[in-house]
């Protein structure tokens, strides 16, 4: 199965260089051929498990909380509190 | 050819619940930024959610509240995408097992009323806030918002018009308020919609191509949006183009709107199950004690004021779309011994007036039920007059007045015993012998004249409507 | 003998004897990693001047309070499990700065028992990796045989404690990635009940499946590392709400009636001849001492690997989208847009392996694919549960080999990332079944270790390393090598 690298790039918002296309072209159709050989079931695949249900949280307002320094310490770029990014909006 | 407008809208209300949907952060607004935060919703690696029980509760009581059935075996899912709003590039949702399903709400408009069907209620996190600065390079990001609970409510293509939406999202606005989810504070974005529009030649049972439109910001926004939206389409296909089914921005300062993305560009959210979570599992037993929390809501109670109450529809439904006034008049029902209709001219006009005026909420002005009603029984029994009554109204609000005491110090007793009200309209009538000529020879407004001398005398505190039964009755003799 | 050669059971009792301190073993395992990690590179922080801090902070306790049995105790940490204050980078260029501003679960697990964190141990970029080659900052070497890869992605994790640059320590398992490099690397690795560990902190991969467990060189310090870290977590809304007993307390090696399970499927053609031989020679002489052998099939076996990759896979790409430049580690030099800024960043900070993971999640789950992929793995990962609940009504515990082989040489697996993904083919099915397993040395084949896995139902930790202590018990208990 022929495999669209570039598109798949894209939602996951990497960048393929043309040299490297190929090589990932042909490794993802050989995964690909790989991973696909499995059987033919059918049934109910959203793993509802109702015995063994989630514990919800209560809602209570925590504690111990880190401060916006130390919680944006690693953020690569910072201004007046808040993480930077290019431009959203034009 | 005329044209049908079809409309179906995903109403996203944040509930007021105290922390956030997946953390223990405090679900709050409007504080400075990013101090709302902590590792789990900033996405920072290594984090993982746990569900805010409060969340489903909530969901599970709207879901009752529309009529919809609930599915208590439930999951939730990632839906992917790439934003800086979005710490994790995933939003946590639900995709293929909503919370409740397969609901209606009825809505009134013009005296009709017309069900609506809700497809479905879903649960899932809010995003950050992306801020933006003219004299700034690049965009900035408050993640205080992220992790904020969200229920979206999606509606059947059921509404006709930009009116009929508008409608239903009072309705349902009365219906959060009521049942005590959600603030609805549409200036703090905590009700938001999107809007999806399509049009169709009148009697057509087919639907046309549906748009949908992103960033409608308040209720009124909704009726522009839709009736240009629904004009853009009607246009379009007059000048014989056909619709394509994309999504728009809705600039309301521009009153338009433009194309965000084509159905070519649709992204694809790659939902699947979240895997941090298991399964959401509320008991049946759970489910239905929700379902009795749930107090009457406001079509119920519209019906049960005009039916039992005798109150007029409009008045009804002005009474009951507002929580605070609508608990006001139903304590003061309850209470008893006064007219249903003067409780609720009462909460219409100066009850109303006051807290417009002020910006204050009935909760905490002064005034009580018991306090309402005690004026309203003074005015019924003839004990004070109307106007008395609005003097100790604003006495109350102004200064948490005593009633009786108001009445004393300003003397706004009123004189309603026989035999001292005869003796004033006596004295009147004998002093005024040329205005009971004039009623006699067929001048009747010279009543209105002898009735208003007999208040003079009695310095206000004389019942006028004992005055001028007693000015007739010597007249009429 | 060195410190730093002795097991954590017995070093415990000398802390406490006074016959040594914890600076002092501590500064033999540092002394250990700096003379050896040239050569091994399991290591990629060490944190000397914390330990030290910390050893001495626990001398001066000891005699004093009433210390967990591992206080004082080295230990080595994965490092795609968060570490306060301390790089915790996932082997990734993407990561290479990060510094999480708050501790794993598990990390504070250890450092509530008083043990020394020596350092954050080298794995395949994102534990995607069975050799731990995908490791942007340097490759880790087996210190059995330096031409050989030590396993992935945990490689760090046994390469540590195989070379005695610690006593114990940590890994995370998603598809084999503790039993793996436990098995290539000759030491005992234990992959916990999926739930019986939290995994708040662990940087997660996939999320369904990834596991952490601890690494020893004897069964005994497997089990006082197993006990420190099970337990209920209300930040992991998977992790199991349940009472774990004291496992090197309880440790049994009598398998008199201990039924083991020996499915065919994991003695088949892809296993080497003689890892198979050693495996069985090792189950005879539990034979020989009680235990009931019970031939089993489980069937669904040969899809396992795929539906593996898929479910994974389609995890690591949502798991891995926040890596994006925006609010930790890794960010472009130049970007022109925000999509120019993701693309640049998520490109240049990833390395190849992680790419062909995210593109095949990306592929799986996308629109028109999700059927007859991810929902097909689901299904068939299905099977596999019932199967393994059938297998033991049967018997008590399976035994395979850990892996197909012993461990390969660097490089030989690195062109052709199938043959690299075959190399997880004993492992893949006990985290589709979230069940606990351990593998155990059994072993040797061309002077090399061969693992021995024990799989058992959810929750028998104890049985799991009871079986491996009395495999112990017969080939005797590991040392550190020589290097």
């Amino acid at each position: 199965m022929a495999i669209d690298v570039k598109h798949l790039a894209k939602l996951a918002r990497l960048r393929i260089e043309d040299e490297k296309l190929a090589r990932f072209e042909k490794d993802m159709e050989s995964i690909v051929s790989m991973v696909e050989q499995l059987p033919e079931l059918t049934g109910d695949a959203s793993g509802l498990d109702p015995e063994h249900p989630m514990k919800l949280r209560e809602d209570i307002p925590g504690t111990d909380k880190l401060s916006r320094a130390e919680l944006l310490s690693n953020a690569p770029k910072t201004q007046a509190g808040c993480v930077v990014v290019p431009k959203t909006v034009e | 050819m005329e044209y049908e407008t079809i409309v179906g809208l995903e109403v996203h209300a944040e509930l007021n619940t105290k922390t956030k949907i997946y953390c223990s952060c405090k679900n709050a607004f409007g504080l400075e930024v990013n101090t709302q935060i902590c590792p789990i919703c900033t996405g920072m690696p290594g984090t993982l959610p746990t569900l805010n029980e409060k969340v489903v509760e909530y969901a599970v009581k709207m879901g009752h509240a529309t009529n919809c059935s609930i599915n208590n075996v439930c999951k939730q899912d990632r839906k992917n995408y790439f934003y800086p709003d979005l710490p994790k590039a995933y939003q946590i949702s639900q995709s293929d097992i909503p919370l409740c399903e397969h609901g209606y709400v009825d809505i009134m408009l013009d005296g009709e009323e017309k069900r609506i069907g809700i497809t479905r209620i879903h649960i899932e996190e809010d995003a950050g806030k992306m801020l933006h600065n003219d004299a700034f390079q690049g965009s900035l990001v408050d993640f205080n918002r992220c992790g904020v609970p969200l229920i979206e409510i999606v509606s059947e293509p059921d509404m006709r018009s930009s009116a009929e939406a508008k409608a239903y999202l009072e309705t349902l606005k009365s219906i959060l308020q009521y049942i005590d989810i959600s603030d609805c504070k549409m200036q703090e974005g905590s009700i938001r919609c999107d809007v999806n529009v399509s049009v169709r030649p009148k009697g057509s049972t087919e639907f046309g191509t549906r748009c949908e439109m992103k960033n409608v910001n308040s209720f009124s926004a909704a009726m522009r949006a839709i009736d240009y939206e629904s004009n853009r389409q009607i246009e379009a296909i007059e000048r014989g183009e056909t619709i394509n089914q994309e999504t728009r921005r809705w600039d309301d300062m521009k009153g338009m709107n433009f194309l965000l993305r084509s159905k070519e560009d649709a992204q694809d959210y790659r939902y699947f199950p979240e895997p941090d979570l298991t399964t959401i599992y509320i008991p049946k037993e759970k489910v239905e004690e929700l379902k009795s929390q749930i107090p009457e809501l406001p079509n119920a109670k519209i019906k049960r004021y005009v039916k039992e109450l005798g109150i007029p529809q409009t008045d009804a439904e002005l009474i009951a779309e507002n929580l605070p006034r609508c608990r006001l008049f139903d304590d003061c029902i309850e209470l008893g011994g006064v007219s249903p209709k003067n409780v609720s001219n009462w909460i219409l006009a100066d009850v109303s007036k006051y807290m417009n005026e002020t910006g204050k909420d009935i909760a905490e002005s002064n005034l009580t039920a018991e306090k309402l009603v005690k004026i309203i029984k003074l005015i019924e029994s003839g004990s004070i007059s109307n106007n008395s009554g609005k003097i100790i109204f604003e006495e109350i609000m102004q200064n948490n007045a005593d009633i009786d005491k108001v009445i004393e110090e300003k003397g706004l007793a009123q004189i309603s015993d026989d035999s001292a009200i005869e003796k004033i309209v006596n004295d009147v009538l004998s002093a005024n012998q040329k205005s009971v000529d004039d009623y006699r020879g067929g001048k009747t407004n010279a009543l209105g004249f002898l009735v208003g001398q007999c208040m003079k005398a009695s310095k206000g505190q004389a019942n006028p409507a004992k005055c001028k039964e007693l000015v007739l009755k010597y007249l009429e003799s | 003998m060195e410190l730093y050669e002795m097991p954590a059971y017995e070093l415990s009792k000398m802390l406490r004897e006074k016959k040594c301190s914890s600076t002092e073993l501590t500064k033999s395992v540092l002394g250990r990693a700096k003379a050896t990690d040239e050569k091994v590179g399991a290591y990629l922080t060490i944190c000397e001047e914390e330990a030290l801090k910390k050893a001495a902070e626990v001398d001066e306790k000891l005699g004093k309070e009433n210390l967990h049995p591992l206080a004082g105790i080295p230990i080595g940490i994965k490092d795609n499990i968060s570490t306060k204050g301390v790089l915790t980078t996932c082997a990734s260029k993407m990561l290479y700065n990060y510094v999480p501003p708050f501790d794993a679960f598990v990390t504070g697990k250890v450092k509530a028992a008083d043990m020394v964190i020596t350092g954050k141990l080298n794995m395949d970029e994102f534990a995607m990796g069975s050799s731990t080659e995908n490791s942007h900052f340097k490759k880790t070497h087996n210190p059995h045989n330096l031409d050989c890869v030590p396993g992935g992605s945990s490689g760090g994790s046994a390469a540590a404690v195989a070379a005695g640059s610690a006593v114990i320590s940590l890994g995370s398992d998603t598809g084999g990635s503790i039993r793996m490099p436990a098995s290539y690397c000759g030491v005992v690795g234990l992959k916990p009940t999926y739930g019986a560990v939290s995994r708040y902190g662990l940087v997660a991969f996939a999320s369904s499946l990834d596991q952490i467990g601890p690494f020893g060189r004897n069964v005994t310090d497997t089990a006082m590392l197993t006990g420190v870290i099970c337990g209920n977590d209300p930040m992991d809304a998977t992790s199991a709400a349940r009472e774990y007993p004291d496992f090197a307390a309880s440790l049994n090696s009598d398998v008199s009636g201990l039924k083991i399970g020996i499915p065919k499927e994991y003695f088949g053609d892809g296993v080497d001849d003689a890892v198979k031989q050693s495996v069985m020679n090792a189950v005879k002489e539990l034979e020989s001492k009680g235990a009931v052998l019970v031939d089993i099939s489980l069937p669904s076996t040969k899809y396992a690997l795929n539906a593996y990759y898929i479910i994974s896979s389609a995890e690591a790409s949502s798991n891995l989208a926040r890596f994006d430049g925006v609010k930790y580690g890794y960010r472009t030099e130049n970007y022109d847009s925000l999509i120019d800024m993701y693309e640049k960043t998520r490109s240049e900070g990833f390395g190849d392996e992680v790419k062909r993971r995210i593109m095949l999640g990306t592929f799986v789950l996308s629109s028109g694919f999700f059927d007859a992929y991810y929902k097909k793995a689901k299904l068939v990962a299905q099977e596999i549960v019932k199967e393994f609940d059938e297998a033991f009504t049967k018997c008590d515990v399976i035994a395979t080999p850990a892996t197909p082989g012993t461990a390969f040489k660097l490089g030989e697996n690195m062109g052709d990332p199938t043959k690299m993904y075959a190399a997880d083919i004993c492992t893949v099915t006990v985290n589709i079944a979230g069940l606990p397993a351990i593998s155990v040395p059994c072993g040797k084949v061309n002077n090399m270790p061969v693992g021995l896995q024990f799989i058992g139902r959810k929750f028998s930790e104890q049985t799991l390393l009871n079986a491996a202590y009395a495999v112990e018990k017969n080939i005797g208990e590991a040392a550190p090598v020589n290097v």
